[in-house]
């Protein structure tokens, strides 16, 4: 018994140490958890100013595609408006570098009205374009930001036509159409074709041997062959751009 | 003798102590370590611009829309550069998160990570509007 009481006693020293090496095995154990978990809590947000404006400017831009969109669609144009309303106060909420305004006008100098200007000539122009002005301020403890831009959406548009007479009342047409974006060159998503006889607008089909051609510039020749009576042929384009914009033209044709 | 037992007791005690303070000052001087800021920032903005180029002829609103979140994730997968982690969280204008499924490419558990906050707006008709929060972490 009493060799047992000394052994513990001559003891106690290493048993003090190894529970002391446990302790500290279990200490680093619980950190290293705790640091491996809480990165995940700890992280921090980092959004540049730059990018934010870049971020506000992009999505402007959609806003107003989207209103062109729908109002060259028969819709009404007062999307544009109510969007913008929407956007506005959503920025205006943000206060991540500070007190966020996002103010816009409407284009209303002729031709526009309500930021909207949509012309659909008979001389071989269409036009379906939205024109805002913005204008970002921000007003931070660290710094102000007065930050104007000016979005113009326009789809143009351009249609020229050449005919050759051919048997009777049978007419062979060629119909070149260029689509622009911002005055560069832009791919179609839908194009249709209407040529004008006898009281009605008609759409070339199989039976009138049509083909377009897509130069894959923007360009594109529409040919076909009806029976239109006397002299005066009248062509129209009707084109959807990649945006969803609709955009038309009438074209009196020429002949060669 | 007892006074030498006696001494050693002290000296195996204050090694004991020493022990478990060492534990402690190691965990507090490896694990707290503050994250590489310059690092980080160059990480967000390598977010952003992924989010910008998905974005910029509005396919990333129209993703939205279609509720496309497999086609928003490997849009993700090709902007970014590879060794970059990320999980996009999707929230309406109200803040209501409305992805039904995770948009990531791993698990950001246990990372020092970086967010970035980027609003999106549809080109739809009716214009709806997003809030994206983008965490991303450099696969270690």
């Amino acid at each position: 018994m009493d060799k047992v009481r000394e052994m513990r006693e001559r003891n106690s020293g290493q048993v003090l140490l190894i529970a002391a090496f446990i302790m500290a095995f279990l200490l680093l154990s619980a950190e290293l958890y705790i640091f491996e978990v809480g990165n995940v809590m700890s992280e921090f947000e980092s959004n540049s100013l730059t990018d934010f404006v870049l971020n506000i400017k992009l999505s402007s831009r959609h806003i107003v595609i989207g209103a062109l969109a729908n109002a060259s669609n028969g819709g009404s144009i007062s999307v544009l408006e109510l969007n913008l309303q929407r956007w506005a106060s959503l920025i205006d909420k943000q206060y991540r570098f500070g007190k966020s305004i996002l103010n816009y006008t409407l284009e209303q100098n002729s031709p526009y009205s309500s930021g909207i200007w949509m012309d659909w000539g008979t001389n071989g122009l269409g036009v379906s374009s939205a024109a805002v002005n913005f204008a970002y301020k921000l007003s931070g403890r660290e710094m102000n930001l007065n930050q104007s831009y000016f979005l113009n959406i326009t789809t143009t548009l351009l249609v020229e036509s050449t005919y050759r007479g051919m048997l009777g009342n049978d007419k062979q047409i060629n119909v070149t159409i260029r689509l622009l974006n911002e005055a560069n060159a832009a791919l179609a998503k839908q194009i249709i074709i209407y040529y004008y006889s006898e009281g009605n607008w008609l759409i070339p089909t199989q039976v009138n041997n049509y083909s377009i051609l897509d130069y894959g510039n923007g360009t594109y020749l529409a040919s076909f062959t009806a029976s239109i009576p006397g002299q005066d042929v009248q062509v129209s384009a009707h084109v959807v751009d990649q945006r969803e914009i609709y955009v038309r033209a009438n074209a009196t044709s020429t002949q060669i | 003798m007892f006074d030498r037992k006696g001494q050693m007791k002290i000296i195996e005690s204050f090694f004991a102590i020493g022990v478990v303070f060492s534990a402690l000052l190691i965990g507090t001087v490896q694990f707290s370590s503050s994250p590489n800021l310059a690092k980080q920032k160059s990480l967000a903005s390598l977010g952003v611009q992924a989010l910008i180029e998905i974005d910029a002829n509005g396919t990333l609103g129209k993703l939205i829309v279609q509720e496309d979140w497999t086609a928003i994730k490997q849009s993700l997968d090709v902007a970014l550069p590879i060794g970059v982690s990320f999980n996009l969280t999707i929230y309406d204008e109200n803040s209501n998160q409305i992805n039904s499924q995770l948009i990531q490419n791993s698990n950001l558990l246990g990372r020092e990570t970086v967010s970035v906050q980027y609003f999106c707006a549809s080109q739809s008709q009716n214009a709806q509007f997003f809030i994206l929060r983008l965490q991303l972490s450099w696969t270690r």
